[in-house]
């Protein structure tokens, strides 16, 4: 009795074309197709592909909540042991495709998943959450990463621990695991230090944790003058969240006009955020947007002016690229408004 | 200012030092005590996670912070909220600790405080003792 | 600074009437050593009793708790003694030719407090996380006496365990070593003259520094209390820097460690050929914030005064020795020299937590031992050497960490130097 997988391909890898091709929608194949045999090669029996689904990278793309569905749909009733995507080398759209369809078969189903592609592909932002082989950039390198794959995926459908990411192959994701090297910790330590001397390419054995350090501005001159503004990632929207803004993983932001507003209450907003318990937020939303204190300060003269727009997202799950995005956008609406400083609260 | 909720630091160090005992608070409530006047502007003088005793072996911490409060270091904020981060990635243990060895983490507490404040553990016991 | 040292090859120890090294067996009688240990007055008021054991690669022995592990060694030729300061007086060391009884090692072990750790297993899965496996171990279990403080007593198993390790070492001076190895660092002006085209590199040796368990000295004076300074590399080798430390055992670096330093024999292995080995920087970690910058601060203006090119950093123990590693990093970046850190990591039981307390993207080039908080089942052992009564209370141990058939449920944390910091050993992490 062999292990049963379900492998995600795209059309070319299912030779249905290229570009021109990659509208099409989702289909249902029997066995194997295409890469698949690499890998059925590779299992030698202990495993096989017994569908194959064959979605367009652009499809996937411009109907990505169809597309999820329609492959669930499918992986539900197929209920194989491991769920394959790939692997998308260096393709964009294909890896961000592979990644994302992993992660909700993971997710939804429970079913174990592994992709493969290289580590620029945007689809590799999704590494700590989905087991990702490391290939090189281009499909020659098919070679290589369908049986390191193909090894990876077998463990993990004997259910084996896994060893260090630099041992299996796959893109460290976050979880550190021990593992014996060849060398002494002080002559890799020696050989890193002379490589980083010479200028020639090492690789750290710990990454630090990735930093975005933004250098604070200076002070603002006279609080008495300023114009500040609120904005928060809390989620604090008007009651009933008119522009749909979601609990987790915000695609947008919102603009809301709170002229004349002196406190937030429980009838006219409340917290769009899925992640914390919205009870104290949406009894008083002042406290996740404090629009009462500013108010206050406005009154005794403090502070300037509250601006008449705040700007609300949901930081819940938020990709920084995103988060980053929307910032972008309403800083510079801000800075049109000639605000001078902006509270930014979040949860 | 000393804030700790290790008993033999108040036997050998009150009188000499400002502190203030904690009897029931845990070691995690100790560091956020400290956090949260380093939030209000005191100095933050001792490293919070001394010794290499994890934070989930010792019920005992004591950190060092200025009785007034001065101007507002980020850097201080840094290291005493990173220190509770460190705190609780360790599980929590579930162990009944003797006598015997909750007053040998009382001590090993003690004489890294000692150490840091430039204090003579051993004088300061033999005080202690003499006390009594 | 030129040092010889001469191994002697030690494959058999053996308990006997004589004391000698003969054809690589230790002939030791435990009594001799022991009287020799006792005429010390520290020794005689605080340690009620001792006696010795025999652990060999492969036994089914575990010695628990592990307070030092010490190599034998002894000065033939050249000015000062082993253990500068505490054992031979202060006299410089690292000169001259020295002997060592490799392939062997003095263990202190039993409790100095009572949650005290550190275990080797002679054989089994927790033989390969430790070095001490591999080494046949003469171990000196300790017993207080009553009433007598913690640190008089640690003061006094420290002072017992060298002196075994002296006594011992003497044995090897009239012999005639099966290897022999010569060790040089240059003056500044001679090194730069005799290798002009090769990158200056030092070593900085951070010293575990806080407290009673958490001390380092340094031709005897305590590391809190030092201002970061240079050290000729085989000084080391002399034991000019010992360890107090015993806390937490899988990072802690034990005098042994210090005696064979990896990064300082590393590094030799390289000087010359495509590095110009310098010198050692020794720092510590104390507790206090304004010393840790002090002691940063000092480093790294050493590490400029040199005009190195690079430095290799190594810390010891965890937590805010960490905030210590990331400050002599950035600051000698800052001062153009080139850093690799070496440390390891305590990323939780599921990998998943920051490894360390600090951190700092000018450190972008780290090698790790490890992550500690590893989870090992330790099978059951026909022997133990000390006692099992504290492996539930040590460090990475837990309740029911001790299961009723003897095996061990516990993290690396409890194995004496398995995620040693100056990279000792091959092990790591990704």
């Amino acid at each position: 009795m062999s292990y049963r997988v379900v492998h995600y391909i795209n059309q070319f890898f299912a030779n249905i074309g290229g570009e021109e091709m990659a509208h099409v929608p989702p289909e249902l194949r029997e066995g194997h197709v295409g890469p698949g045999l690499a890998f059925n090669q590779a299992w030698k029996g202990e495993a096989e592909i017994v569908q194959t689904i064959v979605c367009g990278d652009s499809y996937f793309a411009e109907h990505e909540k169809d597309a999820k569905a329609q492959v669930l749909e499918w992986v539900k009733e197929a209920k194989p042991d491991l769920f394959i995507a790939g692997p998308a080398f260096n393709a964009g759209r294909y890896g961000y495709a592979c990644a994302n369809v992993c992660q909700v078969v993971q997710d939804e189903l429970g079913i174990p998943v592994l992709t493969g592609m290289y580590e620029e592909n945007p689809g590799a932002d999704l590494k700590e959450k989905v087991l990702i082989v490391a290939t090189t950039n281009s499909a020659a390198g098919m070679r290589k990463a369908a049986p390191t794959m193909a090894k990876l995926a077998m463990k993990l459908m004997k259910g084996e621990a896994l060893g260090a990411s630099c041992e299996e192959g796959y893109m460290p994701n976050g979880i550190r695991r021990n593992f014996f090297e060849k060398e002494r910790g002080s002559k890799r330590a020696v050989d890193m230090l002379l490589s980083k001397l010479a200028e020639k390419p090492f690789t750290t054995e710990y990454p630090m944790p990735s930093f975005d350090r933004v250098a604070p501005n200076k002070a603002v001159k006279d609080l008495s003058k300023a114009t500040i503004a609120l904005c928060t990632s809390g989620g604090i929207v008007p009651k009933g969240n008119p522009d749909h803004i979601e609990s987790s993983s915000a695609s947008h932001y919102g603009e809301y006009c709170i002229k004349g507003v002196e406190k937030l209450t429980s009838e006219t907003y409340e917290t769009a955020h899925g992640g914390y318990d919205p009870v104290y937020a949406n009894e008083n939303p002042n406290r996740v947007l404090p629009v009462d204190v500013l108010r206050e300060l406005e009154k005794e003269g403090k502070i300037g002016k509250l601006h008449d727009y705040y700007y609300a997202t949901v930081g819940n799950g938020t990709a920084v690229a995103s988060a980053k995005k929307f910032a972008a956008e309403y800083a510079q609406k801000l800075l049109q408004a000639n605000v001078n400083a902006v509270i930014m609260t979040s949860t | 200012m000393i804030l700790t909720n290790n008993p033999l630091v108040k036997t050998c160090m009150e009188g000499r030092y400002a502190v203030q005992f904690f009897e029931d608070l845990t070691l995690r409530e100790v560091l956020v005590k400290a956090r949260d006047m380093v939030y209000n502007g005191h100095t933050l003088y001792t490293h919070p996670l001394a010794g290499s005793v994890k934070p989930n072996e010792t019920p005992y911490k004591s950190v060092v912070v200025s009785q007034k409060p001065n101007e507002f270091s980020p850097e201080q904020a840094q290291i005493i909220a990173g220190s509770i981060e460190v705190c609780d990635k360790f599980s929590p243990q579930s162990r009944t600790l003797t006598r015997k060895v909750l007053e040998d983490f009382q001590l090993i507490d003690y004489t890294l405080l000692s150490g840091a404040l430039g204090y003579d553990a051993a004088a300061g016991l033999s005080n202690a003792t003499n006390k009594k | 600074m030129k040092l010889e040292l001469g191994f002697i090859q030690i494959r058999d120890i053996q308990f006997s009437k004589e004391c000698k090294v003969e054809s690589g067996t230790l002939y030791v009688n435990a009594d001799e050593v022991k009287d020799f240990i006792f005429q010390d007055d520290d020794v005689k008021a605080c340690v009620k009793a001792a006696h010795f054991d025999i652990a060999k690669p492969g036994e089914s022995v575990r010695i628990t708790p592990v307070k030092d592990v010490i190599e034998p060694r002894v000065k033939v030729e050249g000015p000062g003694g082993e253990f500068p300061g505490v054992i031979a007086k202060v006299d410089t060391v690292g000169s001259g030719k020295t002997h060592v009884l490799r392939g062997m090692a003095i263990v202190t072990a039993g409790k100095i407090v009572g949650f005290q750790e550190g275990i080797i297993d002679m054989s089994g899965p927790g033989a390969d996380y430790t070095p001490f496996s591999k080494l046949l171990n003469l171990v000196l279990v300790c017993e207080p006496v009553e009433g007598v403080h913690q640190h008089e007593y640690e003061h006094a198993v420290r002072i017992a365990g060298l002196r075994a390790a002296t006594f011992v070492g003497e044995l090897g001076r009239s012999l005639t070593p099966d290897e022999t190895q010569e060790f040089e660092t240059y003056g500044i002006k001679e090194g730069i003259e005799k290798l002009p085209d090769l990158p200056r590199v030092a070593y900085v040796h951070m010293l575990q520094s806080q407290g009673l368990l958490h001390d380092t000295y340094v031709y005897g004076v305590d590391a809190k209390k030092i201002i970061s300074t240079l050290i000729n590399p085989t000084e080391t080798m002399d034991g000019a820097i010992i360890s107090g430390n015993c806390v937490s055992a899988c990072d802690k670096n034990t005098t042994y460690h210090h005696q064979n330093n990896p990064v300082v024999a590393d590094l030799f292995a390289q000087h010359g050929k495509t590095l110009n080995y310098v010198c050692n920087i020794i720092t510590n970690e104390n507790v206090y914030l304004a010393d840790k910058q002090r002691s940063s601060d000092w480093a790294s203006k050493l590490a400029g005064m040199l005009d190195l090119d690079g430095v290799i950093i190594s810390e010891e123990g965890f937590g805010n020795p960490d905030t210590d590693l990331i400050m002599n990093c950035k600051k000698t970046e800052q001062k153009g020299v080139k850093t690799v850190l070496v440390t390891d990591e305590y990323a939780g039981q599921d990998g998943k937590s920051q490894s360390l307390a600090d951190a700092d993207p000018l450190a972008d080039a780290v090698v790790t031992g490890g992550n500690a908080n590893e989870v090992i089942i330790l099978p059951p052992m026909d022997k133990v050497i000390g006692t099992l009564d504290y492996v539930d209370k040590i460090a990475g141990g837990h309740a029911g960490s001790l299961r009723p058939d003897g095996s061990i449920e516990a993290e690396i944390q409890v194995i004496t130097g398995a995620t040693n910091e100056i990279g000792f050993n091959c092990l790591s992490a990704r």
